[in-house]
């Protein structure tokens, strides 16, 4: 019965091929919007997460923050190798580790200056880093000599360095006092986004050079898991492991840890170090912000096309009721149940659904497919909310096809309403009409 | 034995303010096998009265029963299933489901039913088909065939579930004389072979001439009812 189902819902379909082509290219359309947006960003999101973690945070990051006085406060972890120590052993989940310094100052040249988060890194062991980052000039190899530093491409153009001159960074201490240190730039590497724009790399000795710190000390252990979706799981028995090893551990804030350093810590009743754990999505807050708001207006608009759509399925389906009153009730008369009238109009409508859906996602995917081989480059001002330097979709098979189906599903429930009319016509219409 | 009774029906419509009495208190009998014509003018209540046997209408007053089952007192569904299973109808003008083929169109109520085979629904259809002289025709579109063709498909889509009783509202309406006259000889031949009651409304006296009793209507009431020569 069910091939019958079918076969009288498609050629149904096939008889009114005008108006339904129409509906059926105008779901296609919104679903291609859908897929294309979602892929966007998607893509967005992908390389904004992989230039994020890599320039600043693990998938879970013990850091911490030491304090002179209550009113200050130094990112910090003081004797982090015995931290290492007690990390490493509660993580068995762990790929692999970096131990970055972390800071901010002004890096001043000879013709302009500018504030930078700083990371202090040692080279040999920042495999991400080598993986993401691409050199326009200089090496990175070079980052592994005293007092050398990395900056982004949009930082050498704004301070008007080059790979080779020499930068005077001024860093204020836990201490209060202004130290500075000159480096010298010996790579420039393509932005990557947001987090390019304000932040940029130095040796990791220079760092604590400049502010005066011991080699035990470093500003963050960046932990990179297996399975980046245990972070939440890892980073809370960490917290306990810490606690009860006799450190002091902060309560869990999702927040960066500059947002922090400027906002909140230093406004703490407290001295001494306490260890911070934050996962990746605490360090992401405000990007994963960017990215919600982006899925918000992709679902505003889908939703405001959806609505139109569904106006044009219930005007169809109420031509197609009309053109039909016979054919129903002569069904209706020879014996067919009401509930079968109903699925009729409604398998009609969702086969309608499922190929003009279908139809847009294949459109859609085959576009993204194209835009991301013509590698369109994007406009340096967007560059930096894009977190892309070209133009990047990334088409996930599983989103597209939960597209297709959400939106035949809305098709489907928009046809109800005059499915469940033809399904209330009394079987004497069909003798009416010959009557 | 009968297989309908109707009594003292009646049937008020409102079209607009206006109540149409297209039923007075129309009361008749039908034994099993007959071979029944309803015959009066356009307006004298012809097709209100299948409509009501039919179980497609229900009476304003007045009781209507088929197979010895009171109407009034079936839930929609039970109308419904009572149409699937007792009751075959034949249209004025075919009112075939223009997307199947005819096969699918005989096969369509066998389907609705459930029940039975793909193999014994092929052999119930094709059986049919051939009885009905359209046995070459069963992939077509029913668009591809003549008036007396489709009429033949409808005759063929009433009679595939074995039914007890055949409404046919002026089956012949549509046709030219001799193709009207071979259907009614088929609806005929159906009822002389397997016992099915066939009740067909008309106004064309050489139709009526074939049936065993004529039910006369004018003016929403019963008027005669006349033997005819011919007898099941």
């Amino acid at each position: 019965m069910l091939l019958v189902d079918l076969q009288v819902a498609a050629r149904n379909l096939t008889r009114h091929t005008r108006r339904n082509l129409f509906l059926g290219a105008a779901l296609a359309s919104v679903t291609g919007l859908l897929v294309l947006l979602g892929a966007l960003t998607a893509g967005i999101e992908g390389s904004m997460m992989e230039s994020a973690t890599t320039l600043m945070t693990g998938d879970v990051n013990v850091g911490g923050f030491f304090k002179v006085t209550s009113g200050s406060a130094a990112p910090l972890v003081s004797g982090y190798p015995k931290v290492l120590e007690a990390t490493r052993a509660a993580v068995p989940e762990l790929d692999y580790y970096t131990v970055r310094g972390r800071g901010w100052a002004k890096a001043v040249s000879d013709s302009a200056s500018m504030d930078l988060v700083l990371g202090g890194v040692d080279i040999a062991h920042e495999p991400a880093v080598r993986r993401v980052l691409q050199p326009i000039g200089g090496t990175l190899d070079e980052l592994a000599r005293p007092n050398t530093m990395l900056l982004f491409q949009g930082q050498a153009e704004r301070l008007k360095v080059s790979v080779g001159d020499v930068l005077t960074l001024s860093a204020p201490t836990e201490r209060g006092v202004n130290n500075t240190v000159d480096v010298r730039v010996v790579v420039v590497v393509k932005n990557v986004g947001i987090m390019s724009a304000f932040s940029a790399f130095i040796q990791a000795d220079s760092l604590r050079g400049l502010y005066g710190l011991s080699p035990e000390a470093t500003g963050a252990i960046h932990l990179f898991l297996k399975d980046r979706g245990q972070s939440a799981l890892v980073a809370a028995r960490l917290r306990e492991e810490f606690q009860r090893q006799g450190w002091r551990v902060m309560e869990p804030d999702p927040q960066p840890y500059y947002m922090k350093l400027f906002q909140t810590v230093p406004s703490e009743d407290w001295t001494g170090q306490k260890l911070d754990v934050t996962t990746w999505e605490d360090e992401l807050g405000q990007f994963k912000q960017f990215i919600w708001g982006i899925k918000v207006f992709t679902g505003l608009l889908v939703f405001i096309l959806m609505v139109v759509i569904v106006i044009g399925i219930l005007n169809t389906l109420a031509i197609a009721i009309r053109e039909r009153t016979r054919e129903i009730g002569t069904l209706r008369a020879i014996g067919m149940q009401r509930r079968k009238v109903l699925w009729l109009f409604m398998l009609e409508t969702a086969l309608l659904g499922l190929a003009g859906c279908a139809a847009g996602a294949l459109g859609a995917s085959a576009l993204a497919a194209g835009l991301n081989a013509a590698a369109i480059r994007v406009p340096e001002a967007v560059q930096l909310f894009l977190s892309q330097e070209h133009l990047t979709f990334q088409l996930r098979a599983a989103d597209a096809v939960s597209d297709v189906l959400l939106l035949t599903l809305v098709t489907v429930v928009a046809s109800l309403a005059p499915a469940l009319r033809a399904a209330r016509l009394k079987p004497i219409t069909a003798m009416h009409h010959i009557g | 034995m009968s297989i309908i009774q109707v009594r003292d029906v009646t049937k008020v419509y409102l079209l607009g303010k206006t109540q149409v009495h297209a039923l007075r208190g129309v009361s008749l009998t039908v034994d099993k096998g007959e071979f029944l014509s309803v015959a009066g003018p356009s307006g004298s209540g012809k097709t209100t009265l299948l409509n009501l046997i039919g179980c497609v209408d229900t009476p304003t007053t007045g009781l209507v029963e088929v197979g010895g089952l009171d109407t009034s007192k079936l839930t929609e569904r039970a109308l419904t299933d009572l149409r699937l299973h007792q009751i075959g109808f034949i249209f004025q003008s075919f009112n075939l489901v223009q997307v199947l083929s005819v096969f699918q169109n005989i096969e369509f109520p066998l389907l609705l039913q459930g029940g039975l085979t793909k193999a014994e629904r092929a052999a119930r259809v094709n059986g049919l088909l051939e009885a009905t002289g359209i046995g070459e025709y069963g992939r077509h579109r029913p668009s591809e065939l003549s008036g007396g063709q489709r009429q033949r498909v409808a005759v063929a889509r009433a009679l595939v579930t074995r039914p007890a009783l055949v409404l046919a509202d002026e089956p012949t309406a549509n046709l030219d004389s001799q193709t009207g006259q071979n259907i009614i000889d088929l609806m005929r031949d159906m009822n002389r072979k397997d016992g099915t009651t066939f009740i067909f409304s008309t106004h064309d006296p050489k139709v009526m001439a074939h049936a065993s009793a004529i039910i006369r209507i004018a003016d929403g009431l019963v008027a005669v009812r006349e033997l005819v020569g011919a007898t099941a």
